[in-house]
């Protein structure tokens, strides 16, 4: 089928409707694919996870985390929860972003670990990486994969999230840039991935909305929003990505500049890769805690 | 024999003689990359160099710009010197001086991302907190600081002023530039490039690459006032390597633009209006009628070379 992917499709987050299933590729494992009933993704915010100077404040983040995966998977608690994500014997990577302007928040990475060691995880079992992940003993064993890192524009694929995250899985970074990054879903059918992510936690504590200079960034850009965006769905979750970074692109920068150009690796993700749901008529959004300027 | 020797001598002048120009004309306009070093500042402001200095290609370039290096090779990139300063704070003021291979190609890399006001260094610049950009010559510099930006706008003017000597003498805007209407044009906002990506950077056309934009095609987007209208008409002038490609890519673009999915399309669902000349396709945006875009496509000069 032809490609369809318009800025109507952006806006109203069916593009779905449009591409139908393009490619046979095979569903991935019950976690990372859409199930009959809706895919649900949680939005958690918190006034008090930055304080006045920006700082991130470490415990609220872990009570956001545990409020958070608890509701995604109707746990009583969070420790309940990270049971239903891994058990005692899972060697586990924490795939990180080390992007020195906007990486993944040390206090995130913490909370995550934090957690599996309360499932009942070893210390020696767990490893938090990104550039090294493919020769990271723990990772190269890994029998789960915990992904995690900042939401953030991109000059290429539109968006950074849990989709691009994978990129550091593959040999070559650039070989998944043409064509704005369309391909990015493949990654996710890599064996040493293939099946294994249980859990993503796409950072909005401080997005980045616009990139402007040859390192896109720009603290002009990044705002304080004081959220995390969770799901075991990593288009799911950057679907919900995608819209807030349309929200405050449309209210900082105009209707001209709403999508930032070109985000089609998300929809492709489904439609292509199979990995998840691009569908906003899919996607059972929860917003818990802090409701001020939340945009979506 | 004295042929001979004529001939060893005709041929040393043909081999060498263009050597010795270009390397002179090299000279002449900022010389290489990796004999800047010297050159430049060592401490500014407070902020003292730090770490070696780093040189990269257009394979190594994605080790420095993670993810964005697409960006600067859609231009003629040739090398990036990089030197990073500190603060005693422990703050960072990274500088960026991209060979960009011909004044073209800098005045491009320049204008594809322009948005501040200038700061009167270098032949065009920019400044907004944390980011000084400029282009001199061949050259595209971009100066960023990384935490405590207000503190740090008086090292990011200064190191630029200091840089621009460096660079040598100023360079041609592309000619392409030239073909613009002059009536309305907005020329702190004009940019040229040869991708897609910076077209959809720069506004938003089409998920795909419905104009066949490549690395042969030279390109200029460019706004104009309006009338009442708050968003500004655009402008976009696309040379191609022939007649043939340009007819291509005018069926093309008829084909697949939707008005209603550009970046037009968020305000007034207005429509575009084109117009092919030989090689060259205009078109016109986000125009507050089609007499206003028949007009300025009529007003679109012929491209000299």
């Amino acid at each position: 089928m032809k490609h369809a992917l318009t800025r109507r499709n952006f806006l109203r987050g069916t593009t779905l409707a449009v591409l139908g299933t393009t490619v046979g590729l095979p569903r991935l494992a019950p976690a990372q694919t859409a199930p009959s009933a809706k895919t649900r993704v949680v939005l958690i915010r918190h006034p008090e996870a930055l304080d006045e100077n920006s700082q991130l404040n470490g415990k609220v983040i872990q009570q956001m985390l545990d409020e958070a995966v608890a509701k995604l998977l109707d746990a009583p608690d969070a420790v309940a929860a990270f049971k239903q994500l891994v058990k005692p014997e899972d060697i586990v990577g924490i795939k990180s972003n080390v992007w020195s302007y906007l990486p993944t928040p040390p206090e995130v990475e913490k909370a995550i670990k934090s957690r599996l060691l309360d499932a009942g995880v070893k210390e020696e079992a767990i490893a938090i990486d990104d550039h090294t992940v493919r020769t990271n003993p723990i990772f190269v064993k890994s029998t789960a994969l915990i992904n995690a890192r900042p939401l953030r524009t991109h000059y290429l694929a539109g968006m950074s999230g849990c989709i691009k995250n994978y990129i550091m899985f593959d040999v070559s970074q650039p070989a998944h840039h043409p064509d704005s990054c369309a391909d990015l879903g493949s990654l996710f059918l890599l064996p040493q991935v293939k099946g294994k992510t249980r859990l993503n936690v796409l950072c909005v504590l401080t997005p980045q909305y616009y990139g402007r200079g040859p390192h896109n960034f720009n603290r002009r850009y990044v705002w304080n929003y004081n959220g995390l965006i969770v799901g075991r769905d990593p288009v799911a979750v950057d679907t919900i990505g995608l819209r807030l970074l349309m929200a405050k692109r449309r209210k900082e920068l105009g209707p001209s500049q709403e999508i930032p150009p070109v985000p089609k690796h998300i929809q492709l993700a489904d439609t292509r890769y199979g990995i998840g749901t691009s569908d906003m008529a899919k996607i059972e959004l929860i917003k818990l805690g802090w409701a001020d300027d939340i945009l979506i | 024999m004295d042929v001979l020797r004529e001939k060893a001598l005709a041929m040393t002048k043909s081999t060498f003689l263009p050597i010795v120009a270009a390397l002179v004309l090299a000279a002449l306009a900022g010389g290489n990359v990796k004999d800047l070093g010297p050159r430049l500042p060592a401490e500014i402001a407070g902020w003292k160099a730090a770490g070696a200095d780093h040189i990269y290609d257009r394979k190594t370039i994605f080790d420095y710009l993670d993810g964005g290096a697409e960006v600067y090779l859609a231009f003629d990139l040739r090398e990036v010197f990089v030197r990073k300063f500190k603060s005693a704070a422990g703050t960072e003021i990274a500088l960026d001086i991209y060979d960009c291979g011909s004044p073209a190609e800098a005045f491009g890399a320049f204008t594809c991302d322009r948005q501040d006001p200038g700061a009167g260094i270098g032949q065009e610049s920019e400044y907004g907190p944390g980011l000084l950009r400029f282009w001199q010559g061949r050259f595209f510099v971009s100066i960023t600081a990384a935490g405590d930006e207000e503190k740090a706008e008086v090292a990011l003017r200064a190191l630029g002023k200091d840089v621009v000597p460096v660079l040598g003498p100023a360079g041609e805007p592309p000619a392409l530039v030239r073909a613009l209407p002059d009536a309305g044009l907005k020329k702190d906002r004009t940019c040229f490039f040869h991708s897609v990506i910076n077209l959809n950077n720069r506004f938003f056309v089409a998920a795909d690459n419905i104009l066949n934009l490549e690395a042969l095609t030279d390109c200029v987007l460019a706004e104009y006032d309006a009338g009442g209208q708050a968003d500004p008409a655009r402008l976009l002038l696309v040379v191609y390597p022939d007649e043939g490609r340009a007819q291509a890519a005018e069926l093309s673009f008829a084909k697949g633009y939707r008005p209603a999915d550009a970046a037009a399309g968020a305000n007034s669902g207005a429509r575009a209006f084109a117009r092919r000349r030989s090689n060259l396709l205009s078109i016109v945006f986000a125009a507050p009628s089609k007499a206003f875009a028949k007009r300025l496509l009529a007003a679109v000069k012929q491209p000299q070379p």
